[in-house]
């Protein structure tokens, strides 16, 4: 915990060291030691008011110096463990430790700075619930940790795909501007005397050499941030492995900080195949496994594959789902799934497309005269975009679950188990009544997923067969 | 013994053809009264603006807030004449059953198996008509997954005992 304060107080320390007048390195002592006290009597009376006690049947955790706080956590209650340990703990042969609870959104259980062999002998404990998985014999569980099967391997080349594929680049190109725009105000001048330019001048340069000038800066900065992308890819994910024993799926990669995620697969909601334009590119696939949300946005503790190839997909959901899926390809490209109803495709383009570009023809017209017209062009993006999204839908019942595929450009394929859904909704509007259509809801535990434009009569057979399987489960 | 019995999928009980219950026909009135509450403070809001000193001009756009108030206390006037019958639930053996909606109409399912937790609630208005909400919860929802306005107080409280009572027998045999 000292070291944990120690690791947070350096950037303060920093600022007082730089920001004050006077001699660096007296600022540097006197700091340093003021800080050193405030860090240790925090870290001595957070340690001292922190408590933890691992019974039978659950954790206590209790804490805080001012406003106390004690969490109860049944086992059973248990979503996912995780750990992360970073290079001071590494040191310290220490862990932060993070529960995962059913639907709980803030008060989740957390271990700060334990011991590394504690999580195991937790989720020896864990294991042992009958709530979780009966143990015949509990003396052989304790025992000996059961067997863990590699499913998966990041390799480099993998991880460098990821880097590329990653959303963070477009983050990045995002802060680009406004870093373009402040080094423009800022150097201006200073560019304008040196070197470079006055070379450029003086060789009369011609207006393309400008433009290959600012092509390879705009290159450079793509390029840079790929680089900075990959590196962040390198960071998360090295050494990136998924292993499976009896009851859990498990990842563990980093290169400083190093994450464990663990998930208990009966307690899995849904699994969530993407394949993303740019994933597309590489022929590969990301996976999310889904477990209990909160419901708040952004909530999300998914259990996530960053990428994987094709046939890593069908292993993964094979140990998750086990043999109640087998019939089920999670294969986006597979020719079992049946499309939406082209109404599907109407709707929208009249809804999202020709109402309102009449609305704004019709708004602009006092003002713009003819030119309202362009208005109407309107129609050709959202047609297209609901097109291609139509394309995309399909649907796929079996036995046992449900697949669901979707996508604009990319693929998403939606895989749950019919027992696993809390409720179901059928809507009908005015539009599919008249069709005999329908749109179907269903509310997974880890949020919801929505069928439009099937059949009505087929809608309300799968709403009937549902709810047998639900409720005999 | 393990056994797995083919299931004939045209037999399963429908769940359209069951005897849907109305909500109790005050909610309506309930409904109405609440209108013309917001509409009045509305109107009396639009009133304080033109007292002197008040720096509300006259003209068209004075008169148009006076216009869509009132359209807006109109329709909350009507709809709940046409809207309230139209919401209709029905409980069944393993499941509740809720049905709503004029233009886009729904039906939402809820087995008793999936219930996290229920309650019921009723505001000063809902206990002056003697009516109150049941909400039901699965698991990790943000807010009451179901909730079933403008039942009447002592229905809903039979309907929480009787699902609490269901919830409990599921969770005895899970």
């Amino acid at each position: 915990m000292l070291a944990r304060n120690a690791f947070q107080s350096l950037a303060p320390l920093a600022a007082f060291v730089f920001a004050f007048d006077g001699d660096p390195l007296a600022n540097l002592l006197l700091g340093g030691s003021v800080f050193l006290a405030l860090i240790g009597a925090t870290a001595a009376l957070r340690y001292w008011f922190f408590g933890y006690c691992i019974t039978e049947t659950s954790i206590l955790i209790r804490d805080g110096i001012f406003n106390k706080r004690q969490l109860d956590i049944s086992y059973a209650r248990i979503q996912a463990i995780n750990t992360q340990q970073n290079i001071l703990y590494k040191q310290l042969g220490l862990v932060t430790v993070t529960f995962d609870t059913a639907g709980s959104s803030a008060a989740e259980g957390y271990l700060p700075a334990v011991k590394s062999e504690l999580v195991a002998a937790l989720e020896r404990r864990i294991r042992q619930q009958p709530a979780v998985l009966p143990v015949p014999h509990e003396s052989e569980s304790a025992s000996a940790p059961p067997e863990r099967r590699e499913l998966l391997r990041l390799t480099a080349g993998d991880i460098v795909l990821n880097g590329l594929s990653s959303g963070r680049v477009f983050l990045l190109f995002a802060l680009a501007g406004p870093i373009g725009e402040y080094v423009d105000t800022h150097f201006k001048e200073s560019i304008e005397e040196s070197a470079v330019i006055e070379a450029l001048t003086a060789a009369n340069a011609s207006p393309g050499s400008g433009i290959l000038v600012a092509l390879v800066v705009i290159a450079a900065i793509v390029l840079l941030l790929f680089g900075i992308s990959i590196v962040g890819s390198f960071l998360r994910y090295h050494g990136f492995a998924v292993t499976a024993g009896d009851e859990r799926l498990r990842s563990t990669g980093g290169l400083l900080t190093r994450h464990e995620h663990s998930i208990t697969k009966a307690k899995v909601q849904s699994v969530v195949i993407i394949q993303p334009a740019a994933l597309r590119l590489f022929r590969r696939f990301r996976l999310r496994v889904r477990q209990i949300s909160s419901g708040r946005a952004g909530s999300s503790r998914d259990f996530v594959v960053p990428i994987c190839r094709r046939g890593d997909v069908p292993v993964l959901k094979r140990e998750i789902f086990g043999e109640e899926l087998a019939d089920l390809s999670p294969d986006p490209f597979a020719s079992g799934f049946s499309p939406v109803s082209p109404y599907y495709l109407r709707s929208r383009i009249v809804l999202f497309g020709v109402l309102p570009s009449i609305a704004a023809l019709i708004g602009l017209w006092p003002v713009a005269g003819p030119k309202a017209f362009l208005a109407l062009c309107w129609l050709v993006p959202s047609s297209i975009y609901f097109w291609l999204s139509w394309r995309r839908f399909g649907s796929s019942v079996l036995q046992n679950g449900f697949a669901l595929r979707s996508g604009l450009i990319g693929y998403r394929v939606n895989v749950w188990l019919h027992r696993k859904v809390q409720r179901l909704t059928i809507t009908q509007s005015p539009f599919q009544r008249r069709r005999k259509l329908a749109s179907i809801r269903f509310h997974l535990a880890s949020g919801s997923v929505s069928l439009p434009f099937v059949d009505n009569a087929m809608a309300l057979q799968l709403q009937d067969y549902l709810l047998y399987r639900i409720e005999s489960s | 013994m393990f056994t797995n019995p083919e299931i004939a999928v045209d037999e399963l009980p429908s769940a359209t053809q069951v005897e849907w219950q109305a909500l109790d026909r005050r909610y309506v009135m309930r409904l109405q009264i609440k209108a013309l509450v917001t509409g009045g403070v509305a109107l009396g809001a639009l009133l304080v603006a033109r007292l002197p000193g008040m720096p509300i001009p006259a003209g068209a756009p004075y008169a148009l807030a006076w216009i869509v108030v009132g359209i807006l206390v109109a329709i909350g006037l009507l709809w709940p004449i046409w809207s309230v019958p139209r919401k209709r639930y029905a409980v069944r053996d393993k499941d509740i059953l809720y049905r709503t909606g004029v233009l886009w109409q729904s039906i939402t399912a809820i087995p008793f198996n999936r219930m996290q937790h229920v309650e019921t609630s009723s505001t000063p208005l809902d206990r002056r008509f003697g009516l109150a909400t049941l909400q039901l919860f699965t698991a990790g929802g943000a807010g009451g997954d179901l909730k079933i306005h403008g039942l009447p107080a002592d229905i809903a409280e039979r309907l929480r005992a009787f699902v609490l009572d269901r919830i409990g027998d599921d969770t005895e045999r899970d």
